[in-house]
């Protein structure tokens, strides 16, 4: 069940629908006359990402209700400790990951050890630095987090990219609803074979996910890498594996198995989930004046 | 994973708010369970007595190696045997604060004791002379009059077991000595009839036997050689008699007329020594020898010519024999020795005889009077032996009579408790604050050490060597944030309650109510 899709439906319901992809087909125009200039002139193109982002406007933002009710981190969050938390991670990630622009496949020790939580939240995050843009790519084909049964509204999804070689990239990148937060969701096939990521086309979309706006952050969320084939060839592919570790769910053992299957130059760091949290001052604040209403 | 303190404080605490529901859950339920306990637990009264087991008391030096006092070794296990036994416990049970009225059955008094006064019945040792009995009860007076009960019993049971136990074994010896003072006497007459009717059993009569027999063989030994020899001397007289004549003949003039010159001879030679050749008798002895000489020539002479006379012997010729008359003196003196020797020979045989069937008697008397003898000797030995024993036992017998030997005496006598004593309610009400909160807290301690799954990222950077980036908190979304504080509004209330509960039960208990 996608708790961003479920947002953006209800927010798209009441606003004006989106009429096809008009912001992204703009900003991919503006990737390619972008493109040649890179390497040469990645100065220039650096001046220029910050003018190019901020035209990544969010033409239907969602409310922080919403953000909350599907546990995506903002900026005007009560209890500060989460999205302090995630500032943290994603400052270390730019720390390690020198170059940007980085592809960081997010995976988990086992299932429901909230590796799309974190996936998710870390992509909110760098959305939420004004110089960067993450997007966010879910590889979960059998448990699909990021979006589901899209495709019936005309949302094409990873497989579709995959299965079929009409489909452009612009039709698979859609809105979130957040600033400077892109998303693909995994698509309307469930069953898919192993061999698609390791088609050229996977590897091709890599590159111009990554390539299509400066400081730009590809999130991959996969399913854990232990219980997935999936999981280990999308890691060959990434730039970056993050791995999550699940408080008091997994043992060592367990870690240790995970860890083994990924390479080691890739592995940035482990991230320690939903650790259990007494109550913030603020709960408290909020319990007493409730149970005087 | 090795924690500090602080992080496993934290951890617990952490936990804890994740199964809150479970902890308040623990804690009111344990709370409930100590104050209904604190409301129905009995108040407990105790009573207690000790006694002292004197057993150095001013008689044991003084008789010293003399009297045996008897020995309690393990005096608290012996005071449960006595204590504990159907005599003195039915004494207890007949006390009027326990069995009142007069009929009861069997039955019913032997689980009054089995199920109610021996369970509250310990019995300990203190020290090594002291024993404890102490009784417990819900009512105060009852445990201070069993407890008194038990403690006099204790005593006068004990002390008339070891008096039973010493006049038991004084009467066991008395018998003993009566049985062996019985048997010397009968061994004593044995030794008397057996002296009277044998006369030769006096001690030596066998060494006396010996040296006369020895004495008679010897002389019989004597006798034979001398017998042997007297008979010998007397074959050899008798041999030498018959070659000898009775008379001896002179078969001619010629040995007369020698015989007569050398008298004559011999008379002359005596004169000569006095007188001269000149002397008459000289002369005439001198004549007369000439004329013997020729009366030899002119015999001789005649012989020659055949002439001569007959040889026949004429009474003139004949002389006694004198050898022959010693001989036969001799062979008379030897057959009267034979004869002597004899019958003494024969007398000393006879007297070997008897003596030797004394001997015989005496021996087998002996071996009779050496078995009679011994039979006394260990008899009288025994005998004085248990007379002894027997005048210990009587002193040990007095002794404890006395209440000498092994004293014990109430050292401590039996109060009426005043205060009840095990736990009381207030213990119950902070015992189960205290339990509730350490059980929950307890318990998940317990599932942090078992549980192999990490819960601290400390453990997780130590172990694999794998940099932490960030340790994500929980992130709960408003409807989550929404139930979690109903939730703690629920047990809040819960809390609440049970704390409302337990100040009513408290405040309900110190006003009597309960």
């Amino acid at each position: 069940m996608s708790k961003i899709e479920d947002a953006l439906k209800k927010v798209g319901a009441g606003k004006t629908p989106r009429n096809g992809a008009p912001p992204d087909g703009q900003q991919r125009q503006l990737a390619r006359v972008a493109q040649p200039n890179q390497t040469s002139t990645s100065l220039t193109q650096r001046a220029n990402s910050r003018t190019e982002i901020a035209r990544m406007v969010e033409t239907s933002p969602i409310s922080e209700a919403e953000l909350a009710r599907n546990k995506i981190i903002h900026s005007e969050m009560t209890d500060g400790r989460v999205l302090n938390a995630f500032r943290e991670l994603r400052t270390k990630i730019v720390q390690k990951s020198l170059n940007g622009n980085g592809v960081i496949m997010v995976t988990g020790v086992s299932f429901g050890d909230g590796a799309s939580f974190v996936a998710r939240n870390l992509a909110a995050a760098f959305a939420l630095d004004e110089s960067k843009t993450a997007l966010l790519l879910d590889c979960n084909f059998k448990h699909p987090q990021v979006s589901a049964g899209r495709t019936s509204d005309g949302k094409l999804g990873l497989t579709d990219y995959l299965e079929s070689e009409e489909v452009p990239v612009d039709k698979i990148i859609h809105q979130a609803g957040i600033d400077r937060f892109r998303m693909i969701p995994s698509g309307a096939h469930c069953e898919v074979p192993a061999e698609y990521f390791t088609s050229v086309r996977m590897g091709k979309l890599l590159t111009q996910l990554k390539q299509r706006y400066p400081e730009r952050y590809v999130i991959l969320d996969t399913p854990p890498i232990t219980e997935s084939a999936d999981a280990t060839i999308v890691a060959a592919m990434c730039d970056h594996v993050l791995l999550v570790v699940p408080y008091g769910k997994v043992t060592p053992a367990q870690i240790e198995a995970a860890v083994k299957s990924i390479d080691k130059n890739k592995l940035l760091g482990m991230v320690f989930n939903n650790e259990p949290q007494l109550p913030s001052a603020g709960f408290w604040k909020s319990f007493w004046r409730r149970k005087s209403v | 994973m090795q924690l500090s303190y602080a992080q496993t404080i934290s951890s617990i605490l952490q936990e804890a708010f994740v199964y809150r529901k479970a902890v308040v859950g623990i804690f009111i339920a344990v709370n409930i369970l100590a104050i209904s306990s604190g409301v129905l637990w009995p108040p407990q009264y105790t009573s207690w007595s000790t006694i002292i087991v004197d057993e150095k008391n001013i008689i044991e030096p003084l008789m010293k190696g003399t009297a045996v006092t008897t020995d309690v070794t393990d005096r608290a296990k012996l005071a449960k045997e006595v204590i504990y036994g159907r005599k003195l416990m039915s004494q207890v049970a007949a006390l009027p604060v326990w069995l009142s009225g007069d009929e009861h059955s069997a039955k019913e008094v032997d689980g009054l004791i089995t199920k109610v006064i021996i369970p509250s019945t310990q019995i300990t040792n203190v020290d090594k002379n002291l024993i404890r009995i102490q009784y417990t009860d819900t009512n105060a007076e009852r445990a201070y009059s069993t407890t008194k009960k038990i403690a006099e019993l204790f005593i006068s049971e004990s002390l008339a077991e070891k008096a039973k136990e010493s006049q038991d074994a004084y009467d066991f010896i008395s018998k003993q000595t009566e049985e062996y003072h019985e048997k010397l006497v009968n061994a004593e007459a044995q030794l008397k009839e057996f002296h009277s009717s044998n006369l030769d059993a006096q001690p030596g009569s066998e060494g006396l036997v010996g040296t006369r027999i020895n004495s008679l063989e010897e002389k019989i030994e004597q006798t034979q050689n001398d017998l042997n020899e007297a008979e010998t001397k007397k074959a050899s007289l008798e041999k030498q008699l018959s070659g000898e004549a009775e008379v001896t003949t002179a078969f001619t003039r010629e040995g007369q007329y020698r015989t007569r010159i050398g008298e004559l001879q011999q008379q002359l030679d005596t004169l000569r020594l006095s007188y001269q050749d000149t002397y008459p008798d000289i002369v005439r002895l001198k004549h007369q020898i000439e004329d013997l000489r020729e009366a030899i020539v002119t015999d001789q002479k005649e012989r020659a010519q055949g002439k001569g006379r007959p040889l026949a012997a004429n009474d003139e010729a004949m002389s006694v024999n004198p050898l022959f008359q010693e001989l036969r003196r001799e062979l008379s003196q030897t057959k009267t020795l034979v004869d002597t020797l004899t019958a003494r020979l024969s007398d000393n045989r006879r007297l070997l005889t008897s003596a030797t069937v004394r001997g015989r008697r005496v021996h087998d008397s002996e071996a009779a009077l050496a078995e009679l003898s011994r039979d006394y000797q260990v008899n009288r030995d025994l005998y004085q032996d248990l007379l002894k024993r027997r005048e210990n036992a009587r002193v040990s017998m007095n002794l404890d009579i006395a209440n000498q030997g092994l004293t014990f005496k109430i050292h401590e006598p039996a109060m009426i408790p005043q205060y009840p004593s095990g736990p009381r309610f207030p213990h119950f009400v902070i015992g189960g604050f205290v339990f509730g909160i350490l059980l929950p807290f307890g318990l998940l301690y317990v599932k942090q050490q078992i549980d192999p799954r990490l819960r601290m990222n400390t453990g997780l950077s130590d172990k694999l060597k794998l940099q932490v980036l960030a340790v994500i908190p929980h992130l709960a979304n408003p409807a989550e944030e929404r139930s979690m504080i109903s939730s703690m509004r629920t047990l809040s209330l819960l809390v609440i309650l049970d704390l409302g509960v337990v100040a009513t039960v408290v405040a309900l208990k110190s006003a009597g109510v309960i």
